[in-house]
């Protein structure tokens, strides 16, 4: 069982939410994903590679046979699954400064939230609905969301400045090779094993 | 559409798990036991099946309490959740997990409530079906690169400023001779293994600012 997989951490959430609060949160989600300026402060925080929330409507678990015992929930439940770069203190420190207003609005609809801001007690709330992951797999361990990114840009620009070169005079492609120097200088960075976390 | 962002497909399921009160050992506690013998790198099920950019398979034993005056409440069954991040949809998906890693498909999911096997695809897929959650909201940092293209990319940056390094102050004709040369030779390399360690870069310290 590890929640750690190279430089990526994964986070199991679930809180309970009273049936009727549900539906408000289906309409915020539904604006948050067709308003993309509305999501610029989650990728601007740019360690997340993949997050999702996942509600569960308290009838809707899997039934998947007449041997199984049938659910009586009287809560729905929503689920987050989150894979990060960073320590978990570190996450949610940033999510408690940055984005504490997004958090408010997802998370005001269950049972108990605390708010975001102080973040003692909000790390308090994220502690008591965390469960572990038994099994984590990435494709990529020692990269991070920034370094795939960067990576992408190099190799974008690199593909463009080798569909000129043989094309080019010396001079012509000197002065494109600076070019490309230019704009992937600060998407070179290393990966390599993740720091050790205490 | 939830379940995808860009080219990217955000997975959610919620398998049953089987309550056997007679065994000796329960069946997620199986489940666990297997899961925590299987490697997390390019040996990994996962990294046999291509397509996967990050997953993971959680017991979930309980939904959680969180205090009064909240109402308390407990799941008949244990749940094995299954959270994926891949390039295709649930059938494409689920064919090359089929296909690649039936043996650890059966180790783990004939533990759950209903799991008809990998004899017949097409009902491994129903059963799939029954069992997945839609995704309410989903977010990818990247999402309109495939694994294989992120792995090379990855491969490629390093490459670059390895190139860059080695390349500083050459005469305009060579270093056009020799950086076609080195893109060659880097569209000819494999894609690295996923899952597994890239090759390190020698990092040479003592320039100007130093």
């Amino acid at each position: 069982m590890s929640n750690i997989n190279g430089k990526l951490y994964a986070m199991n959430a679930i809180t309970p939410m009273k049936p009727w609060k549900t539906w408000i949160l289906r309409v915020i989600f539904f604006l948050l994903w067709h308003i993309k300026s509305k999501q610029q402060d989650l990728i601007n925080l740019s360690f997340i590679q993949f997050a999702r929330w996942v509600i569960i409507p308290r009838n809707r678990f899997p039934s998947l046979s007449s041997g199984q015992k049938q659910e009586t929930l009287t809560y729905d439940y929503l689920l987050f699954f989150s894979n990060f770069n960073g320590t978990w203190n570190q996450y949610i420190d940033a999510f408690s400064a940055v984005l504490s207003t997004g958090l408010n609005l997802i998370w005001r609809w269950s049972e108990k939230f605390p708010g975001s801001v102080p973040v003692t007690g909000f790390k308090e709330y994220i502690a008591r609905i965390q469960f572990d992951t038994d099994y984590y797999y990435t494709a990529y361990p020692e990269a991070t969301a920034n370094d795939t990114k960067a990576a992408h840009i190099v190799q974008g620009a690199l593909t463009t400045l080798a569909t000129q070169a043989a094309a080019q005079t010396p001079e012509q492609f000197q002065a494109a090779y600076l070019q490309f120097l230019l704009a992937v200088q600060t998407h070179l960075g290393d990966t390599g094993d993740a720091p050790a976390v205490f | 559409m939830p379940n995808q962002n860009g080219r990217v497909f955000g997975l959610t399921f919620l398998c049953p798990i089987l309550d056997d009160e007679t065994l000796q050992i329960s069946h997620d506690l199986q489940i666990r036991d297997y899961l925590a013998t299987l490697p997390t790198d390019e040996r990994s099920p996962f990294a046999l099946a291509p397509g996967t950019h990050v997953a993971r398979l959680v017991v979930m034993d309980d939904v959680i309490y969180v205090g009064m005056p909240a109402h308390e409440e407990h799941l008949a069954s244990k749940y094995l959740v299954f959270e994926t991040n891949t390039d295709a949809d649930l059938p494409g998906y689920l064919r090359t997990l089929f296909d690649a890693i039936p043996q650890h498909i059966d180790a783990v999911w004939s533990h759950c409530t209903g799991y008809p096997g990998t004899a017949d695809f097409d009902k491994l897929l129903a059963y799939m079906k029954a069992c997945q959650i839609p995704t309410t909201f989903f977010f990818a940092a990247v999402n309109d690169k495939s694994v294989t293209e992120t792995l090379l990319a990855l491969q490629t940056q390093r490459a670059v400023a390895e190139f860059i390094t080695t390349h500083q102050g050459m005469a305009p004709a060579q270093l056009q001779r020799e950086f076609l040369e080195f893109y060659q030779a880097l569209q000819s390399l494999p894609c690295p293994a996923a899952g597994g360690k890239l090759p390190r870069r020698v990092i040479k310290t003592g320039g100007h600012n130093e």
